[in-house]
């Protein structure tokens, strides 16, 4: 009972932290200008492109309807769940507060707030997995908070999307590894059963 | 018979004759001589007449006994961790293999649906075959399965192999029959709670153990859909060892091995469909079933969905998420004994009533607290609710398996499986219904499963053993049917009992009348003493 006290006691207080860490996030996603940036993202080649080969050429720069340029100091670029790929997915959902917004966990870039266009070239990480995208790109403050946004699709996000094939995880050697273990543990079962069928058999006939 | 003058050693399938019991009271000094060749001397513990231990001392090795218990309570512990491996790391594996919430929700169903044939399966195989290999079948046959997850690249794959998987959940069977076998009745509550809260521990121990060994992987240098794959090989490895080690050390029963005790004529085999059939009519068998279906299984359940319910409803991180999700599994290392302990102690104040009412209390009150976790909105309110909800459960589970041994001793095995299968039953019917969907968020279907749970452990009050009584009725008065003999030789039919097949059953009805309560005990002790004289 009083391990358990104890385990209860530090569950409660590294929680505590981590609810005070966040506790102030209360922005939301409406807030923010929309179409502040114009973002583009053209894809290496055509089709589905394959996670860790495939680039993305990302590019954005100031939009001429624009007004909150004076706070921007930070662009993170963002790769985002378009909606088909959300569907039934709760893990990725779509939320208007900022901090519980899970549509655009993929970061692709952060840069240094600078008024010439900018552009990027990005692999497709190894750990993307399956779906169809768009970017993103956050106008960040100097208190770290988002103040506008622009996007490579329109405001349905249904227009400028890319899929993405995430890699198989799956390797040869693994194959071969845990076929081998398999047929080991069949195997030793098999032969300490048959033995002792026999001692049995040895010792009945005694 | 020749075979009787082996049995009078005392196995538990065939033996002694009652005439023992007289060397018990009578006062002659010449029955005070302990025989030579007395067998009971040989075992490290004090052991009844059936050479089950009387003491549970858990901090010993000693064969055959503790043995038996470590060598159980640790397979079953790692098939825990082998059928809830993938829980903890679902956030990484959803996005490998592209999965939705439904095909998530219906792997969960299908990692708990497997056990339910392979328990019963497993009765069958412990009565036949012997609780050693049954775990060993379970362990060794089911390994291929863990390592076959490295194959798995869609939602129908990783559904085969969750599903294939499971099936290693029948150690909680033969585990159970293990120490049922092994250790008396008086403390057979304790044992069985320790070895079964002890394996389920397992579901916890798994949510910490995964994203752990996932993560020294990923620092070795694989990508994180590869490195998921190598952790599997984690449990798979362990169950392989534990398959070779049950097989080295292990014992069937504790005068020796099943096989070689049957070729020596000291234990008899029993008919397949009549071990069946004595399960199956009995409807004691299903109410426990039902009842283990809400206690097990939503235990289980909750081991696939916590992690996720955390991880998604408080922003947690992962890691956070598994240290929270693996504190519900790991109440079990108390909980559940204490459960057990609790019934042995109810039995010795109000028998087998007492038994019930405490799976009563413990089943109803978890379940009251899994209708507050689903309702609760900060987290560390969800936090206290779910450590309230699982010691009430987990504690239901040991109480249970209490009672599950007095309902049959012929079928022993059978109902352990009958009971075990239920537990998965359950899970799967309350993962079906609350968690594979977008009907209900997770929140509310905790609270509804908790409500469930609460109805669905009403029955009890319905089962009724006529020397014992029930929650609310009194034993039967008739002077046949209020003796433990009848309802355990009523397994029997006259032609088996006149062959004396039936023995093993006096046996156990004679050592099972601790489950009177004390004062019914300390009244009937005059008429034990005239019935055996009337024997001499």
């Amino acid at each position: 009972m009083a391990i358990h006290k104890s385990l209860f006691a530090s569950l409660l207080i590294c929680l505590l932290f981590q609810i005070s860490h966040g506790a102030t996030k209360e922005r939301l996603f409406s807030d923010l200008e929309k179409g502040a940036l114009e973002v583009t993202a053209k894809p290496s080649r055509e089709g589905v492109l394959d996670a860790g080969i495939d680039k993305l050429s990302i590019t954005w720069k100031l939009s001429s309807t624009a007004t909150k340029e004076a706070e921007f100091t930070t662009i993170k670029v963002k790769l985002c769940y378009a909606p088909v790929s959300q569907v039934d997915r709760p893990w990725r959902k779509t939320e208007n507060e900022l901090f519980k917004d899970k549509s655009c966990p993929h970061k692709i870039i952060t840069r240094a707030y600078d008024k010439s266009p900018q552009s990027f070239e990005y692999t497709l990480e190894r750990d993307i997995p399956t779906g169809t995208y768009f970017v993103r790109a956050y106008a960040v403050d100097a208190k770290d908070h988002e103040v506008a946004f622009g996007q490579s699709t329109n405001e349905a996000k249904s227009t400028n999307l890319f899929s993405v094939q995430a890699i198989s995880g799956r390797h040869k050697s693994l194959d071969i590894a845990s076929v081998c273990f398999s047929v080991f543990s069949v195997l030793a079962l098999l032969v300490f059963f048959v033995n002792e069928k026999r001692k049995a058999k040895i010792e009945q006939s005694k | 018979m020749a075979s009787n003058e082996e049995g009078s050693i005392g196995t538990s399938l065939h033996g002694v004759t009652a005439k023992e019991h007289v060397f018990s009271f009578s006062a002659d000094a010449s029955s005070q001589v302990v025989p030579s060749n007395d067998p009971t001397s040989k075992f490290a513990l004090p052991v009844d007449s059936e050479h089950r231990a009387k003491v549970f001392n858990p901090l010993s090795f000693a064969k055959p006994h503790m043995r038996a218990f470590h060598l159980g309570w640790i397979s079953f512990f790692t098939c825990f961790i082998s059928t809830f491996a993938a829980a903890p790391l679902v956030p990484i594996i959803r996005d490998n293999l592209d999965l939705t919430k439904t095909d998530i929700g219906n792997a969960g169903v299908a990692s708990v649906s497997g056990a339910i044939f392979s328990r019963l399966a497993m009765g069958a195989v412990c009565d036949l075959l012997g609780a050693r290999y049954g775990t060993a079948f379970s362990l060794m046959l089911t390994a291929p399965m863990v390592f076959t997850m490295s194959f798995a690249t869609g939602p129908v794959g990783y559904l085969a192999v969750r599903f294939m998987i499971g099936f290693c959940l029948a150690t909680f069977v033969s585990c159970q029959y293990w120490t049922s076998v092994m250790f008396n009745g008086k403390i057979i509550g304790l044992v069985n709670g320790c070895a079964g809260g002890w394996g389920d521990m397992g579901g916890g121990v798994t949510q910490l153990l995964m994203p752990m060994v996932f993560h020294v992987i990923k620092l070795a240098g694989a990508t994180p859909f590869m490195a998921w794959r190598i952790a599997f090989f984690v449990p798979g490895f362990l169950q392989v060892v534990m398959g070779i080690l049950v097989l080295t050390f292990g014992q069937d029963l504790p005068d020796g091995n099943l096989s070689t005790l049957q070729k020596s004529g000291q234990v008899s085999k029993d008919k397949f469909s009549k071990v069946f059939w004595f399960a199956v009519k009995n409807y004691r068998t299903w109410i426990l079933f039902v009842l283990y279906g809400f206690s097990m299984g939503i235990e289980l359940t909750i081991n696939n969905v916590i992690s996720g319910y955390f991880f998604d409803r408080f922003n947690l991180k992962l890691q956070t998420a598994g240290i929270v999700a693996a504190s519900f599994g790991m109440a079990n290392f108390f909980a559940r004994p204490f459960g057990g302990y609790a019934s042995d102690v109810a039995a010795r104040l109000f028998g087998m009533r007492g038994r019930l009412w405490i799976l009563w209390i413990f089943q109803t009150v978890g379940a009251l607290f899994c209708i507050w976790l689903g309702r609760a909105n900060s987290l560390p309110i969800a936090i206290l609710a779910m450590i309230l909800f699982s010691i009430g459960t987990q504690a239901a589970c040991g109480a249970l398996f209490g009672v599950a041994p007095f309902v049959s001793r012929r079928s022993l095995g059978l109902i352990s499986g009958l009971t075990g299968a239920g537990g998965n039953f359950g899970s799967g019917l309350t993962q079906l219904l609350f968690f594979s969907t977008s009907r209900f968020s997770t929140a509310e279907g905790l609270s509804l499963m908790g409500a469930m749970a609460v109805l669905c452990t009403l029955p009890v009050a319905f089962i009724h053993f006529p020397q014992w009584g029930s929650m609310f009725l009194r034993p039967s008065r008739d002077g046949e049917r209020s003796k433990e003999e009848y309802y355990y030789s009523s397994e029997w039919t006259e032609d088996e009992k006149r062959q004396g097949l039936h023995e093993g059953s006096i046996k156990f009805a004679e050592n099972s009348r601790s489950e009177r309560s004390r004062k019914i005990a300390l009244a009937d002790f005059p008429t034990q003493e005239t019935g055996s004289q009337t024997v001499v």
